[in-house]
């Protein structure tokens, strides 16, 4: 009875209680989509892409706003540019659901060590956005972009880029935790994807953006950034992008021309592709093995060739291994020219040989730009469609 | 705390007064003289005008005076006329009745060998048995210079037919349901279970409405102590009256202040003879269809007796998505004011956009919104059962306003807290054990209040606090969340899944630990191959 008489007690308190925690109902919160950060002069400005519910929502019924606003503010710190915003915002920004985090060129050849800081330490932060470079452009111009389709610029921007990192390649998607531990490795350097924008910026800010069916203005991922550490050195062009992504084993799926052997091309679609990266001390000398297996259907033919023929398939096959060997020593020779191993070969070295490592780790880059890489490909074609000779043949 | 003591204390003491009461009253023994204990009956039923006092006598040379007293409308009235008033009057006449026939004890014992033409007939002694008798609807003889009156048996009056059980419903399985006379519902159970085995104790529970309640069970599976236990439980209730088997259920069961039913009831004979196999004891009480069986287990209660008709995978699908809709009634609306207050990172991004969007406008805290939804949905289920049948369609109209698109266009609530309500709602429907669902009910209000407060953790918190309460429970000696824990690997056959019935080759351990093997069908049915 005494016990139950308590537990009423408590059980009464409980409703007064509530509130003290860290509660927030959820039309208080501005939810962060997309963050960037720039630089004028000394302080950081930071620009955060806050989603309008009401205007999302497929019931919202679109009062003709815009989706998403932005909020600038400048401060010498990124937290403090964070927290002075809520002097314009009009509710407390809400980072969890953050998706995309645009850095300048500029803040990136500075070195983002400074900013990136903030970003692991907040709890609020979930590791799980994408990091990309605004090429050319402030960053806030690259939030300042509506877009057709997805309502939320910085969803559009997420799944784009997932997107053409699986079907394309020549991007890679890097989420906060990898960008971290690439750059606390000593055997690795990382690489970020670029973004542009594709037509007049300025053009995109407005709603009529997205009521033309060409938009003024639209994001495009174009190549990726090189950092030496936390500082921007160089950018890999479409080649060797894709060339870094075949030797990272992130390449899904890909298109590729191959040249036949009269005139013309053969397009080819890559549908499975294993990348194994392995380390071998020869004389005392790390050496890297490069071993490619990769499957391909054959998508488009643009040249006179009999497809009937396996002869002709083998033939294929030894041009395609020529061709993909080709880009990845196209891509290796960048780097090296670079001066940074941004392929994780120090790691790989580690791992084989952990004690050579510990001499080599401090010189490492160096050591990069001339240690010995073996490419091995093994390309299979398996389909080549629903057509077995392609028309031209006729001619 | 103290005012409530007093008046613990005060009721006590009635009871005891009244008690004492009523003993001086009985244990009145007939004196054998006809008038004047004629009189005596004649004073206490002076102002009750349904019970009838016919006097007559018997016999054509040697008249005896007699008389039978019954209940009109209790007593069956042609049965009196043919078997009682005939053979005494008519018949008699007929037959020899010389002096000593008619003499002292002979004649009684004459008249119940020879003359009487009913069923069953008993002695009477005393006036208190006498009472009950007459208003039990048997028809009582006295016969001039008795001790004794004899009491026949011709009760009958006018009942509800067996019918479709109400709050238990299958799709396949038998269709009868228990009635409000008890000897109808032990004939239900003893249509089931054709064995001598079965047991069928009764006893008379209620001073003064002297309900009849009979314990049934069967000898040789059901664990002894269980039956000792329930009787002297049943022993124990000392009360004015007993109206319900819930009254029973509260007087006996293993804890009153708990939210869970420690006691199972049912409407369904199948279910109490299915609860008999296994060993348990079933207690009917006359005047409800519903038949109490202990001892209950919690997992009894996501248990439906379609499962054992149906085929084993079907029941095993159908109890997971029990067991889900109880996680979901009991903390569907709390799980919601968690996520969406303190949680929202776990939210997948479109959802939280989305919730929000909704969120947008509604004035009150997501916990204050579930809160009017909630209750505004017991409002309408309470009103769903008590209102007269002639106003149904009202409820239900205006319980679509309130409760839908209208609420949400109002601005007060937001439309994805109606889902979850609804879900919550229809997730609750799905119990076959009602008054575990009801508890239900409640407890969600708490789990409300602790995510409300404290988010996932404080639902953590509360489900903890209820295992722990669960395990503390038993019911009639038997852990209430057996076979889980204590872990038995053979019981947890038949809980969460169902087996096939070749596997369940014995009766749940805890409850009856002898004669466990109850199936010995070889385990595969299929023919010999041919030759």
């Amino acid at each position: 009875m005494k016990m139950l008489s308590w537990l009423l007690i408590i059980i009464l308190f409980v409703p007064i209680l509530s509130g003290c925690w860290n509660r927030r109902e959820l039309n208080e919160l501005a939810i962060v989509a997309a963050l960037a950060i720039d630089k004028t002069g000394d302080n950081y400005l930071v620009t955060a892409q806050v989603i309008d519910p009401g205007q999302v929502s497929t019931n919202g019924g679109g009062g003709g706003r815009a989706p998403v606003t932005t909020y600038s503010e400048k401060g010498k710190h990124i937290f403090e540019a964070v927290r002075r915003m809520t002097t314009i915002t009009p509710r407390k920004l809400y980072f969890s659901h953050l998706q995309m985090l645009v850095i300048s060129e500029e803040v990136a050849r500075e070195g983002m060590n400074n900013t990136l800081d903030f970003l692991t330490r907040d709890p609020e932060f979930r590791k799980d956005f994408y990091i990309v470079v605004s090429r050319e452009l402030n960053a806030s111009q690259i939030l300042k972009n509506l877009s057709p389709i997805e309502k939320i610029p910085a969803q559009k921007m997420r799944s784009s880029l997932e997107t053409s990192q699986k079907a394309w390649a020549p991007t890679i998607a890097i989420q906060m935790d990898e960008l971290i531990s690439s750059l606390t490795s000593d055997g690795s350097n990382p690489v970020l994807t670029g973004i542009t924008i594709k037509g007049e910026g300025d053009d995109g800010q407005t709603l009529q953006n997205v009521e033309r069916i060409e938009p003024f203005a639209r994001l495009k991922y174009k190549n990726i950034a090189v950092f030496k550490k936390d500082k921007l050195i160089g950018w890999l062009n479409e080649k060797e992008s894709k060339g870094y992504n075949y030797i990272k084993d992130k390449v899904e799926n890909t298109v590729g021309p191959i040249p036949c052997e009269k005139k013309g091309e053969l397009i080819i679609e890559v549908i499975r592709s294993k990348t194994k990266v392995k380390g071998k001390f020869i004389n005392g000398k790390p050496t890297i093995d490069i071993q490619i297996r990769s499957e391909a259907n054959i998508a488009e033919v643009a040249c006179q060739i009999d497809l009937t023929d396996p002869n002709a398939i083998r033939k294929i096959e030894k041009k395609t291994d020529k061709v993909n060997i080709n880009i990845l020593k196209t891509s290796i020779a960048r780097a090296k020219k670079l001066g940074v191993d941004i392929y994780g070969f120090g790691e790989v070295i580690h791992r084989t040989d952990p004690k050579a490592w510990k001499s080599l780790k401090k010189n490492w880059n160096q050591e990069f730009t001339h240690l010995p890489i073996t490419i091995h490909s093994d390309f299979k074609i398996r389909r080549t469609g629903t057509v077995n000779q392609s028309f031209l043949k006729k001619e | 705390m103290s005012l409530f003591r007093t008046i613990k204390k005060n009721a006590k003491q009635k009871v005891i007064e009244s008690s004492k009461k009523d003993d001086s009253l009985t244990k009145d023994p007939l004196t054998g003289i006809f008038s004047e204990d004629l009189q005596k009956i004649n004073k206490t039923f002076e102002k009750s005008s349904d019970v009838v006092i016919r006097e007559f006598s018997i016999g054509s040379e040697e008249k005896v005076k007699a008389a039978i007293i019954y209940t009109d409308g209790l007593a069956d009235t042609t049965s009196i006329q043919t078997f009682i008033l005939d053979s005494l009057m008519v018949e008699a006449k007929q037959m020899d009745n010389t002096k000593e026939n008619l003499h002292s004890r002979k004649i009684l014992q004459w008249v119940k060998a020879s003359l009487l033409t009913v069923g069953s007939v008993a002695e009477i002694s005393d006036f208190d048995s006498l009472f009950t008798n007459i208003l039990s609807g048997n028809t009582v003889i006295f016969i001039d210079g008795m001790k004794v009156a004899i009491g026949a048996s011709t009760g009958r009056w006018e009942e509800r037919a067996i019918s479709e059980p109400a709050s238990e419903t299958v799709v396949r399985g038998p269709r009868e349901s228990f009635s409000e006379n008890i000897r109808k519902n032990t004939a239900l159970i003893r249509r089931k279970i054709k064995d001598s085995n079965l047991l069928c104790e009764q006893k008379e529970i209620g001073r003064i409405t002297k309900t009849c309640v009979a314990v049934m069970y069967i000898n040789g599976i059901v664990n002894e102590k269980v039956v000792e236990e329930v009787h002297t439980r049943l022993d124990r209730i000392d009360i004015d009256g007993i109206l319900e088997s819930g009254n029973i259920e509260e007087l006996i069961q293993d804890e009153t202040f708990t939210p869970f039913p420690t006691i199972y009831n049912t409407e369904r004979p199948d279910v109490i003879a299915a609860g008999l196999l296994e060993g348990r004891v079933a207690i009917l009480i006359d005047g409800t269809p519903f038949v109490l069986i202990v001892p209950s287990l919690f997992i009894q209660n996501f248990q439906v007796p379609e499962d054992y008709y149906q085929r084993a995978d079907i029941s095993t699908f159908l109890r997971m998505l029990r067991i889900v809709c109880f996680l979901i009634s009991l903390l569907g609306p709390s799980f919601y004011i968690a996520a969406t207050t303190y949680h929202q990172e776990m939210l997948p991004t479109p959802l939280l956009v989305s919730l929000a969007a909704q969120r947008e406008g509604v004035p009150f805290p997501a916990f204050v919104e579930a809160l009017i939804m909630e209750i505004t949905f017991e409002i309408l289920r309470e009103a769903g059962i008590r209102m007269p049948r002639a106003v149904g369609q009202t409820v239900s109209i205006v319980g679509a306003l309130v409760l839908g698109q209208a609420a949400v266009e109002a601005g007060i609530v937001s439309a994805s807290m109606v889902i979850v309500v609804s879900i919550t709602a229809i997730s609750n429907f799905v119990f076959p054990a009602y008054n575990m669902a009801i508890s239900i009910r409640m407890l969600r209000f708490g789990m409300m209040m602790l995510a409300a407060s404290f988010g996932l953790y404080g639902i953590t918190i509360g489900l903890l606090a209820l295992l722990l309460h669960l395990n503390s429970l038993r019911s009639f000696g038997i852990p209430y969340m057996a076979p889980f824990s204590p872990f038995i690997k053979d019981d947890i056959k038949d809980t969460i899944f169902r087996f096939p019935l070749k596997f369940l080759g014995t009766r749940p351990r805890l409850i009856s630990q002898k004669n466990s093997k109850r199936n010995h069908t070889p385990a595969t049915s299929k023919p010999e191959p041919r030759e």
